[in-house]
C-alpha cells in the first residue's frame, strides 16, 4: 500500500520518509525486546532526544527569522506490530486509572505514535529547539477501537508555525491508521499538539500570512485565541487570578513526587523537568512537574466508559502542576441540544467538560473536553 | 398511625422474622482501649455477649452473617472463626458480607430474608470494624515483584522479578478512607452535599448536640443494659460528650470543604470520628422464638437498597438511602408520616440534615426521585431519639447492628406504652454512592 503524500493544514504538499521502526517505547515494546519487564524497558529507552539538537535561540533576528521554515517531510511506520503490547498497556491503564483490557486509550496510542513526531522535531532543518518548547494544547480524535493485536501505520508532520504572543507554536501532527487502510479516510486516531518556543519571532509578513489560513479545524475550534491563551499558558509567569471561580469538584488527585517518574517510564517521555526536583531546577521550575499528557488522560479516564468508542479529546495546559501536588478536577456532563441536564448513569450525553486546579493556590492547571464524534 | 396494609401484605407473603434482640460492646474512639483487639476479637466477644444473654450455648443457629469494612487477608472466614470460638454449636454456618458501612444491615436485611423463606430458622448478623488494628498492605512496586518471584520457575526468574524492587516501593500502604473513584475523602464529598443543600454549621452542631444528650440520657435510663456487654474495661461508648454544649461544639475548627468556596461547616463535633466495635442481632422465625422462651422486640417488614451516581457529582455520595427510602415505602404502601421512629446514620450531621432536605424539596422529589412533589417533611422530634453515629460513635461495619437493635427496641417499648403498634425506619449510607434502608414494625 501507498500512502498519499500529506496535505497539511497550511497548504504543504509533504515528501513521505519512511521510518523502519517507531522510535522510543512504542517499537521497543513492539519487537518484543522488552516483554519480560515494564520497569526495565522504560530504562532502555535509546532514541527518545532529551537535549535538543535544533537551533538554539538566536540573537541575530534577521537571519533565525529567515531560517524559521518547517522541514517538508512526513515520517512514516508501516507495519507496526501491538500484539506484544498488552503487558505494557495495562501498565499504563493502571497508571492512569484506565480499565484494564485490550482496547488502546487515546493517551495510550499518543504514547506510540508520538516519538515519530518528536522524531521529525529532532532533525537537523527543525527551526525550534525540542528542549525548552512548552506543550500548550491537545486535540486527539478517535474515531474506533484500537486494540491490542491491530497492525498500525503511522504518520507525523509539523504544521502551522504560527506567531504567538511570547514566541513561535508549531502544530506536531501525528496519525494511526490501520494497516492497508484507505489513506484518504480519516485516521481512527488523529493528535495535534500545539508547542511553543518562546523567545522566537516570524516576520511579520509570514505570521499574517500564517495566521491568514482558515483550514485549522482541528486545531482552532470557535473561540480559541492564540493571543489570550497565552496568558495562562505553561510559559506564563503572570498572576492567574482571572476572576475565575472553581467549581465544586468531583474528584481530588494526589499527585506523589514519583508521579513523573511513573509516567516517563510507561510512556518513555523522560524529559528531565518532570524526573527530580533537582533536575526540573535546571530548567527553572522549584520542582519536578507532572507531563501534560498524564494530567490529560487521567481525566480522559476519569470520564470513564460514557465517552464511546470515537471521541474528540482535548487539553489546554495552564500553570503546571508541581510534584508532589494535590489536583482538584471537576468533570461535568454537558446538557445536550434542548438544554436538558446530562443522562446521568447511562448514555454517552452530549459530552463532558472538565478542568483541574490547585484550590490551595486557586489556579487551573488544564481544561478540555471529551465529545462524542 | 396509617393503615396497616403492610402487615395484611406481609400475611399473604412470606412468614416474618423477628428481631429477638441485639448485644454489641461499648464503641472506643479509635486507638484508645481496644487499640490491640482485632475484629476477630471484637466480633467473638459481641457473639459471646449475645449468645450468653439468649441462652444459646451450644444452639446451632441457621446462620451467623456479618463482615467488616476494614479487612485483613487472614480474615477470609471472619464471621465463621469467630463462630468457631464462640460457645455457639460448631453446626452453626457462617459467611462474611461487606458492604461498606451498611454491612450490618445488609447482613440483617440477608437473614431476615432467609428467614422468611424458611430456610433458615434463627440467625445473627452483625458486623465489626476496627481501624486501631487496621491492615497495612505493601506497596504495589513490592506486591507485583514479590508475586512475580513467587510464580518464577527458576532461579534466575525469581531474582530477575526481586530485582524489580524499587526502595519507594518499601513503603507499606495504609488504608485510606478515600472513595477510590474520585480520590475525595468521604468528608469532602459530603462537603460537597452540604454546600450545595446549603446546611449551616449551626444545624448542624445542633444535630451533634442532640446526638450527644439523647445518647447520654439513653444511657442513664438503662435503655442498653440489655444490648451491650461491656469489653476490655469499657463499659460505655467513650466517644460519648454528655457535658458538650453548643457552645463547644460552636468553637471547633472546619476540617471538610475547606478548599470550597462556600464557608466550611463540618468539623470534628459534627463529623463522626474513627471508632473500633461489633455488634450484633438475633433474628427468627416466630416460631423459633416461642419454641426457645426468647422475647420477640420487633418484625422485619421490608428493605430496599440503593446507589447512585456521584462520581462526576449527578448526586451526593452519601444520598443513595434518599432514593431508596420511597422506593421502599410505596413497594410497603407507607408514607414518610407512619413512622413513630426515624434512625437516620449520622456519618456526618449533615448527612442528615440533606436527607431530610433533600426529602422535602420539590423539584428534587420530581427530577431525582420520580414523584409528582416533595417526598414529605420528617418530624425531627422522632429522629434518632436515643442518639446515633456522632455520639456512639461509627465502627463502619458495627453501626447495622446497633441501629437495628435500638429501633428494634424502641417499637417495642413504644407499642408497650401505647397499647398500638409502632413503626421504625432505618437508613444507613455508605462509601461507594451505596445505601441500605429497612422498615421495623412492632409486633
Amino acid at each position: 500500500m501507498t500512502a498519499a503524500p500529506p496535505r497539511t493544514a497550511d497548504g504543504r504538499t509533504l515528501r513521505v520518509e519512511t521510518q523502519t521502526g517507531l522510535p522510543g517505547l512504542g517499537g521497543l515494546y513492539a519487537r518484543g525486546a522488552a516483554a519480560s519487564g515494564r520497569i526495565a524497558a522504560g530504562r532502555a529507552l535509546p532514541s527518545l532526544p532529551v537535549i535538543g539538537t535544533g537551533r538554539p535561540a538566536s540573537d541575530d533576528d534577521g537571519e533565525a527569522q529567515a531560517a524559521l521554515v518547517l522541514p517538508d517531510v512526513a515520517y512514516r511506520v508501516s507495519g507496526v506490530r501491538t500484539a506484544g503490547l498488552e503487558r505494557h498497556l495495562h501498565d499504563y491503564q493502571r497508571l492512569l486509572h484506565e480499565p484494564v483490557g485490550s482496547t488502546m486509550p487515546a493517551g495510550y496510542l499518543h504514547v506510540l505514535a508520538f516519538p515519530l513526531a518528536t522524531a521529525v522535531m529532532v532533525r537537523g532543518d527543525f527551526p525550534l529547539p525540542l528542549l525548552g518548547m512548552v506543550h500548550l494544547r491537545n486535540v486527539v480524535e478517535v474515531r474506533g477501537p484500537v486494540t491490542v493485536g491491530d497492525v498500525l501505520d503511522v504518520r507525523a508532520w509539523a504544521e502551522n508555525l504560527t506567531a504567538h504572543r511570547r514566541g513561535v507554536q508549531v502544530d506536531l501532527v501525528a496519525e494511526i491508521r490501520f494497516d492497508g487502510a484507505d489513506p484518504s479516510e480519516p485516521p481512527v486516531w488523529r493528535g495535534v499538539s500545539t508547542y511553543l518556543a518562546k523567545g522566537y519571532e516570524l516576520p511579520d509578513a509570514e505570521a499574517d500570512g500564517q495566521r491568514g489560513r482558515t483550514s485549522r479545524p482541528e486545531v482552532a475550534p470557535a473561540g480559541y485565541d492564540p493571543a489570550t491563551h497565552g496568558t495562562t499558558s505553561a510559559a506564563s509567569v503572570a498572576s492567574a487570578s482571572d476572576g475565575w471561580t472553581p467549581p465544586l469538584p468531583t474528584g481530588r488527585w494526589a499527585l506523589g513526587p514519583g508521579t513523573g517518574r511513573a509516567y516517563g517510564a510507561v510512556s518513555g517521555d523522560r524529559n528531565p523537568i518532570h524526573l527530580s526536583a533537582l533536575s526540573a531546577k535546571a530548567f527553572g521550575f522549584p520542582r519536578a512537574i507532572a507531563h501534560g499528557m498524564y494530567t490529560a488522560a487521567r481525566a480522559l479516564a476519569d470520564v470513564g466508559h460514557r465517552r464511546a468508542d470515537a471521541y474528540r479529546w482535548t487539553v489546554d495546559f495552564a500553570k503546571p502542576v508541581l510534584l508532589p501536588g494535590t489536583v482538584d478536577v471537576a468533570i461535568t456532563p454537558r446538557s445536550d441540544d434542548d438544554g436538558n441536564p446530562a443522562p446521568d448513569l447511562t448514555g454517552t450525553a452530549a459530552g463532558f467538560d472538565y478542568v483541574g486546579w490547585s484550590s490551595r493556590k486557586g489556579v487551573r492547571h488544564f481544561s478540555g473536553e471529551v465529545t462524542p464524534l | 398511625m396509617a393503615s396497616r396494609q403492610s402487615r395484611a401484605a406481609a400475611t399473604n407473603g412470606p412468614r416474618d422474622a423477628v428481631v429477638v434482640g441485639g448485644n454489641r460492646i461499648p464503641f472506643s474512639r479509635a486507638g484508645k482501649k481496644y487499640a490491640d483487639a482485632s475484629n476477630q476479637e471484637m466480633f467473638t466477644a459481641a457473639l459471646e455477649g449475645l449468645v450468653a444473654r439468649y441462652g444459646l450455648q451450644g444452639e446451632r443457629l441457621g446462620e451467623v452473617v456479618g463482615g467488616a469494612v476494614l479487612k485483613h487477608s487472614r480474615d477470609f472466614n471472619l464471621v465463621r472463626e469467630s463462630v468457631l470460638g464462640s460457645s455457639l454449636s460448631p453446626a452453626t454456618p457462617a459467611y462474611d458480607l461487606q458492604q461498606a458501612c451498611a454491612t450490618g444491615l445488609e447482613a440483617t436485611i440477608g437473614v431476615a430474608n432467609k428467614i422468611r423463606l424458611g430456610q433458615i430458622e434463627s440467625g445473627v448478623a452483625g458486623g465489626t470494624d476496627t481501624v486501631s488494628d487496621a491492615p497495612i498492605a505493601v506497596g504495589e512496586g513490592l506486591r507485583r515483584a514479590l508475586l512475580d518471584a513467587q510464580h518464577a520457575k527458576t532461579w534466575q526468574a525469581r531474582a530477575k522479578a526481586l530485582a524489580q524492587i524499587r526502595p519507594g516501593d518499601l513503603k507499606p500502604l495504609t488504608p485510606a478512607t478515600d472513595e477510590p473513584r474520585t480520590g475525595l475523602s468521604m468528608g469532602e464529598h459530603q462537603a460537597i452535599t452540604t454546600a450545595r443543600w446549603g446546611i449551616t454549621r449551626e444545624a448542624q452542631d445542633e444535630i451533634a448536640l442532640a446526638s450527644h444528650q439523647h445518647l447520654a440520657a439513653a444511657w442513664e435510663s438503662g435503655f442498653f443494659d440489655d444490648l451491650v456487654t461491656p469489653f476490655r474495661g469499657l463499659t460505655r461508648d467513650d466517644n460519648m460528650r454528655p457535658d458538650t454544649s453548643a457552645e463547644k461544639l460552636a468553637g471547633l475548627k472546619p476540617v471538610f470543604g475547606r478548599s470550597l468556596e462556600t464557608p466550611a461547616t463540618m468539623t470534628a463535633g459534627n463529623s463522626t470520628p474513627l471508632t473500633d466495635g461489633a455488634s450484633t442481632v438475633l433474628l427468627g422465625s416466630r416460631e423459633w422464638a416461642e419454641s426457645h422462651d426468647l422475647p420477640v422486640l420487633a418484625r422485619v417488614v421490608d428493605a430496599e437498597t440503593a446507589a447512585v451516581d456521584f462520581v462526576h457529582g449527578h448526586e451526593g455520595l452519601l444520598m443513595a438511602p434518599v432514593h431508596a427510602v420511597p422506593r421502599l415505602l410505596a413497594r410497603n404502601g407507607l408514607t414518610l408520616d407512619d413512622f413513630d421512629f426515624y434512625e437516620i446514620h449520622e456519618a456526618f450531621a449533615s448527612t442528615v440534615l440533606t436527607t431530610l432536605a433533600a426529602w422535602e424539596d420539590v423539584d428534587y422529589g420530581k427530577n431525582e426521585l420520580g414523584l409528582s412533589g416533595a417526598f414529605g417533611s420528617v418530624d425531627r422530634a422522632k429522629v434518632n431519639v436515643n442518639g446515633s453515629s456522632l455520639a456512639a460513635g461509627h465502627p463502619f461495619a458495627a453501626t447495622g447492628g446497633r441501629i437495628v437493635a435500638t429501633a428494634a427496641k424502641l417499637v417495642a417499648e413504644k407499642a408497650a406504652e401505647t397499647g398500638r403498634p409502632a413503626r421504625a425506619l432505618v437508613s444507613v449510607c455508605a462509601a461507594g454512592g451505596l445505601g441500605a434502608t429497612a422498615v421495623l414494625e412492632s409486633v
